[in-house]
């Protein structure tokens, strides 16, 4: 089933790749005619988080595939799992550092599974840009190959924080950690504000391998205003919420970016952030959005389109250093990439790195779900 | 007090689906004395089966049959599906290695356990799918008296588990089949002499205890909503927790043992930590294997010297 689709994926994408408006690389004018090289692409494309990891594959090879249409080269991504566990991860990119050819990462998805490979990649000088992980800590220096296309966590938690206070008007929280290096820190992140804001924080944390909340939400007292939930899988909030419901709480359900998927989230009157807005509201998206729709499904949430962009910004990066055909070296590419620039992205806006390997003047989007669609409230 | 009531309701709830799974085991090691690791994968397949007829008649926002005539339909097809599969299970991976060193068997066994989650894996994909319950009854409904809050679904769960247990007793005592498997598991040697066909009674075991596990499975998928492959593990690890606890092979037993499993997780995430409620759970098993070995309701085993 996966095959098949992937196979009607490539196909349609081929045939309407021309039509897309695809993001043009400025930097070095380096002819990309007959360029190639091979970039790795880390993601949970099995496992609990799938759904994310099946989008984030999708959207990988949409963008890989409008890129060499536009630019004339011949990129192509070698796909590995890490299922969303840094062991896994460690694994996949052992693989992906052993090969010679591979001369940049896609991914890894998880906050927990960049710093899982932070040594081994910052050893082999592989550039990595991961198009989910928000931890804030990810850019403060320590892993100097690694590089992410969206906003950190020092974004995400004050501004859920500072909603939650202000708009929702919770004086009192929960806030319940999955338990993995980005559910914690975010958690961590929004205590902090909470806090500033005078608003009183309730910490539990829960394995994000757990099936019943019940007892977890039993806890849920009168006087808390909000649950906030930092978590990265959203059938897991779904269920949260509903067993709120069940237990007659009146707590508002709050997502971070992680919860965001229309698909498997859906508990009406939650709030949600993203690191990306909706692309179907994006007018320079238009053609790739309806190119992927036509080919894949409209069951996407925020997690697909940023891959989408950091597959052309390496792309990008990586051409700039092509001589003769062939990519430059994986120091090179990792100096290219960070001074890569796209004029223009799906996500509305350029995308471009700071000397961190963040993105200049990233924000997040927080949208209220009303009769079961995703509403934008603030951004 | 709220949460006090609140924590027991939802340790009811768990523990009866324990309670159903931990029936299977007991079952099957009542007859062979085998422990079949590949029982959690049923119960996930059970879950599956279920989810896979709620979408047949058009899932859960809008199907074609009122729920009170959908939900038993689920639990009696995946109670079928799940018994096929055990009967398949016991027929080519256990049936060859009968008379082999007790090891043979378990290693089978956990062989299977990876065969059916592979397989799975590969039939439905690795996402988590929901069934969606809260479309089908709404979450709001239910007794809802003071501080107690008890939903639908979990009503149905406490009472469908409570009603086949009691069949199963019922049937255990007083039907020829039921006698002809006590029999098998007190001496299969002499059963057999006494004309009765061991390999249908065995077979009628690992259909039972499967058919409990399917229908645990469907209610899991009610309930908590979230179906994935790998769901199998955690829960067959605390079924047969909860049956080495009420004693291995005691139908008794394994209800009481599902019910103590089921409160000792509720109470501890509830007033110990959310985080470390695993460990109290095995602490109970501990405590039990170090205290009573032989379970609640086990009998020590007699040895003819």
């Amino acid at each position: 089933m996966q095959k098949k689709t992937m196979t009607v994926v490539v196909a349609s994408l081929i045939l309407t790749a021309a039509a897309c408006s695809s993001s043009k690389a400025s930097g070095p004018a380096t002819s990309g005619g007959g360029c190639a090289a091979k970039i790795g692409f880390m993601g949970p494309f099995t496992g609990d988080a799938a759904s994310i990891g099946q989008e984030q594959l999708n959207w990988g090879k949409l963008g890989m595939v409008d890129y060499n249409k536009a630019n004339g080269t011949a990129f192509s991504l070698v796909e590995t799992d890490t299922k969303l566990d840094p062991a896994e991860a460690t694994t996949a990119s052992q693989k992906l550092i052993s090969d010679a050819t591979i001369v940049a990462v896609l991914g890894p998805a998880g906050s927990q599974e960049v710093e899982a490979i932070a040594p081994a990649m910052t050893t082999a000088n592989l550039l990595y840009v991961s198009p989910s992980a928000t931890r804030t800590s990810l850019t403060a220096g320590k892993i100097p190959t690694f590089a992410r296309v969206v906003p950190n966590d020092d974004a995400q938690g004050p501004t859920i924080a500072t909603f939650v206070s202000k708009t929702v008007g919770a004086k009192k929280v929960l806030i319940v950690d999955d338990q993995t290096s980005y559910s914690t820190g975010l958690a961590d992140s929004a205590t902090a504000t909470f806090k500033t804001l005078n608003v009183t924080v309730v910490r539990e944390s829960i394995a994000q391998k757990s099936t019943d909340f019940s007892s977890l939400v039993s806890k849920v007292t009168d006087d808390t205003g909000a649950v906030f939930l930092p978590w990265q899988l959203a059938a897991n909030a779904q269920q949260l919420g509903t067993q709120l419901k069940e237990q007659g709480k009146k707590a508002v359900v709050v997502g971070s970016d992680g919860v965001y998927s229309p698909k498997d989230f859906s508990l009406e009157g939650a709030y949600v952030a993203s690191f990306a807005p909706d692309v179907r509201g994006v007018a320079a998206a238009a053609p790739v959005v309806a190119a992927y729709q036509k080919a894949v499904d409209d069951k996407f949430g925020t997690f697909g389109p940023p891959v989408y962009v950091a597959a052309q910004l390496i792309a990008a990066g990586v051409k700039a250093t092509c001589k003769g055909g062939k990519a430059g070296t994986r120091a090179d590419i990792v100096k290219a990439v960070k001074a890569a620039k796209l004029d223009k992205t799906i996500l509305g806006g350029p995308m471009a790195l700071d000397a961190k390997g963040d993105v200049v003047g990233a924000k997040f989007y927080l949208s209220k779900i009303v009769g079961g669609k995703y509403t934008p409230v603030a951004g | 007090m709220g949460q006090f009531i609140q924590l027991t309701v939802n340790g009811l709830t768990l523990g009866s689906l324990y309670a159903l799974i931990a029936l299977g085991y007991s079952l099957v090691y009542g007859v062979l004395k085998l422990l079949n690791f590949a029982h959690g994968e049923v119960y996930m397949i059970g879950s599956f089966i279920g989810y896979g007829v709620l979408q047949v008649v058009g899932g859960a926002a809008h199907p074609s049959l009122p729920a009170a005539v959908l939900i038993p339909l689920l639990m009696i097809v995946a109670a079928l599906g799940a018994g096929l599969v055990g009967v398949a299970v016991e027929r080519f991976a256990y049936r060859p290695l009968r008379n082999s060193a007790r090891i043979a068997p378990l290693v089978s066994a956990l062989g299977t356990s990876f065969f059916l989650q592979a397989t799975m894996l590969l039939v439905v994909g690795a996402r988590i799918v929901r069934y969606q319950s809260e479309k089908l009854v709404d979450v709001g409904s239910g007794i809802h008296i003071g501080l107690l809050n008890v939903s639908v679904m979990r009503l149905l769960v406490i009472g469908v588990s409570a009603v086949v247990m009691v069949g199963l007793n019922i049937f255990m005592r007083r039907s020829k089949l039921g006698k002809a498997m006590r029999a098998t598991s007190y001496d299969p040697e002499a059963a057999q002499m006494m004309g009765m066909d061991v390999n249908r009674v065995v077979m009628v075991a690992f259909f039972l205890g499967s058919a409990l596990a399917g229908v645990a499975g469907v209610m899991s998928g009610l309930v908590y909503n979230r179906v994935f492959h790998t769901m199998g593990f955690v829960a067959g690890l605390k079924g047969f927790t909860a049956s080495v606890v009420g004693g291995i092979g005691s139908i008794q037993g394994a209800m009481a043992g599902g019910l103590i499993i089921g409160f000792a997780e509720s109470f501890s995430q509830g007033y110990v930590s959310t985080t470390f409620y695993d460990v109290v759970v095995f602490l109970v098993l501990i405590g039990f294997l170090l205290v009573r070995p032989r379970g609640l309701f086990g009998v020590a085993e007699l040895k003819k010297v």
